[in-house]
């Protein structure tokens, strides 16, 4: 596998780290290299906040994405969006919440943009608005194809409390099942 | 000796590091970007019988660290660099009165509060320096995931060694990024702890600061029944404050010779693709990652480039610096400040035309950058 690059960017507070993290250590799990680092603004709330994830099968020096390289990024923020897209190849995938931000038509020429209501999906279909990580998590990983899945699964349940484990495997299968429709679209 | 896969964070494996390595105590005051140590510190210490204390502020966050250091224990701070300015005065205490201890600052931008979430390299000289007054700084300098366990070990050993404050450099990038380090099993670490030396003799007899003038101060663990005088005054073989000419040219003398002789000791770096390179890139700690990956990019390109990291700051690696700067032309230094080390490069190369790529404003150099400037070098 060559490298692969992800961006997950949203507003200080949303909790797109856990996602990053949950990716970097699936991918070591699996027997490669994952990276994450997260870059924020000292606004404890608000701030635009950026979470690069590499993967890769060879060891991996730098940590952050290079602007230009990015495979895939999701936005959560219109902020962080307007921010952070130009870092994205051309034509590479961006997945935004379409009631947070709005892509002009020249964006969309630009690059893949898949409107996906992640926020939505975690408050009124899981239940529960922090799920709204594990949503990204299968989001990027169906539209990336970048881990297998199980392995991801796995990784996931090791990081949340086991009470919530059913909750977060639904947020994942939901995650799944909006990103292949999109993918049919 | 086996490696262990650990998947963490700098400052988590810096927080572990101290536990496997026999940290009995933290004091100190969370500070972005190293909070994590202590949040993690607060975890693991009591879990083995240790303490873990957030006091007032960051002076009483060393001051708290260099009284449990006195009573026998191995103790440790962490901060950013706006606490080491604020826990200068107490570390300039532990240099001259010889308490060891480990100071962990994990760099973001300066100076004063500076930019709390941001990636800097700003804190390299004052971690020369940090307090007025003659002394010898240790510092030492992870680059990498791995070292971030592996020098905070290093740096209880030489606080023992040599009976002072030893300056574990981290910054945001590496006390942040989350990912694999291949580290020493925790008996592995506990193996290689020396104990400290100890006076055993009468009481009546025992001089802490009576010894060679190129070895430390023997500091018993206070209570204990072996007495002495503790005091930031120049001091007499049994610690009483003194101005007696001799004793006290005799003291600072020592605490730099205590370094200056033993500095086989303490040296450390990493020569990476250095053997046939045309272009010498020095750097060190996370931006040195960068450089690596430029390094490939480089070589690629048919560009012969190599890096040479310092992992001891201080004191400098110099002969092995001179050793390469005599044999390479072309030599840049790369950090994030302005310089800081490059003066130190410059000194040790005894050469004023290295050339510099600084980056001040708190984001991470990309390995683009340092391509760039080595292609038009």
């Amino acid at each position: 596998m060559a490298r692969t690059l992800m961006r997950f960017t949203g507003v200080g507070g949303q909790g797109v780290l856990l996602a990053g993290e949950i990716f970097a250590e699936a991918k070591i799990k699996a027997g490669g290299y994952g990276l994450k680092t997260a870059t924020y603004t000292s606004q404890v709330r608000g701030g635009p906040t950026v979470v690069d994830i590499t993967l890769d099968d060879n060891e991996i020096f730098y940590p952050y994405a290079n602007d230009g390289e990015i495979d895939f990024m999701l936005s959560v923020a219109q902020v962080s969006f307007d921010l952070f897209k130009k870092g994205v190849s051309e034509g590479g995938t961006i997945v935004v919440e379409p009631n947070l931000v709005k892509p002009t038509d020249e964006d969309r020429k630009r690059w893949n943009i898949v409107e996906i209501p992640i926020i939505t999906i975690a408050k009124e279909e899981v239940g529960n608005v922090i799920t709204q990580s594990v949503v990204a998590l299968a989001i990027a990983n169906t539209l990336m194809n970048a881990i297998d899945r199980q392995i991801l699964i796995d990784t996931m349940l090791s990081k949340v409390p086991e009470k919530v484990h059913a909750l977060n495997l639904k947020a994942f299968d939901l995650g799944e099942k909006y990103a292949k429709e999109a993918m049919n679209k | 000796m086996a490696l262990r896969e650990i998947i963490s964070s700098g400052n988590e494996l810096a927080a572990h590091a101290a536990i496997d390595a026999g940290c009995k105590f933290f004091g100190g005051y969370p500070i972005t970007p190293s909070s994590e140590i202590m949040h993690e510190l607060s975890d693991l210490l009591p879990e083995i019988g240790g303490t873990c204390i957030q006091m007032e502020d960051e002076i009483a966050g060393v001051a708290c660290a260099i009284g449990a250091s006195m009573s026998g224990v191995r103790a440790m701070t962490a901060t950013s660099g706006p606490g080491i300015s604020l826990k200068a005065e107490n570390l300039g205490l532990a240099q001259i009165a010889e308490v060891p201890l480990v100071v962990v600052n994990v760099m973001r931008g300066g100076p004063s509060t500076g930019l709390p979430t941001r990636v800097s390299q700003g804190d390299v000289a004052q971690a020369k320096n940090p307090s007025h007054g003659d002394y010898k700084s240790i510092t030492l300098c992870a680059g990498n995931l791995a070292e971030c366990y592996t020098e905070t070990v290093r740096a209880f050993n030489l606080a023992d060694r040599f009976m002072q404050p030893v300056f574990v450099l981290l910054d945001e990038t590496l006390g942040h990024m989350h990912g694999k380090a291949m580290i020493p099993a925790p008996e592995d670490t506990k193996a290689g702890i020396k104990p400290k030396k100890e006076f055993t003799g009468d009481p009546a007899e025992y001089k802490p600061y009576g010894v060679a003038q190129d070895e430390p101060a023997v500091l018993n663990p206070m209570f204990k029944g072996y007495r002495y005088h503790f005091t930031g005054l120049h001091h007499n073989d049994t610690g009483f404050p003194t101005e007696e000419i001799e004793t006290c040219r005799k003291l600072i003398e020592r605490l730099f010779n205590k370094v200056e002789a033993h500095q086989e000791e303490i040296d450390s770096y990493e020569e990476y693709m250095l053997d046939d390179a045309e272009f010498l890139i020095i750097a060190y700690g996370s931006v040195s990652l960068a450089a690596k990956e430029a390094i490939r990019h480089l070589r690629a390109a048919g560009i012969k480039a190599g890096l040479f990291r310092p992992i001891t700051l201080w004191p400098s690696p110099a002969a092995r610096i001179k050793h390469w700067t005599d044999k390479i032309q072309k030599v840049l230094c790369v950090e994030l400040n302005m310089g800081q080390y490059r003066d130190e490069i410059q000194r040790a190369s005894a050469r004023l035309d290295i050339d510099g790529l600084f980056k001040v404003n708190g984001r991470a150099l990309s390995p683009y950058e340092i391509v760039e400037k080595v292609k038009g070098m």
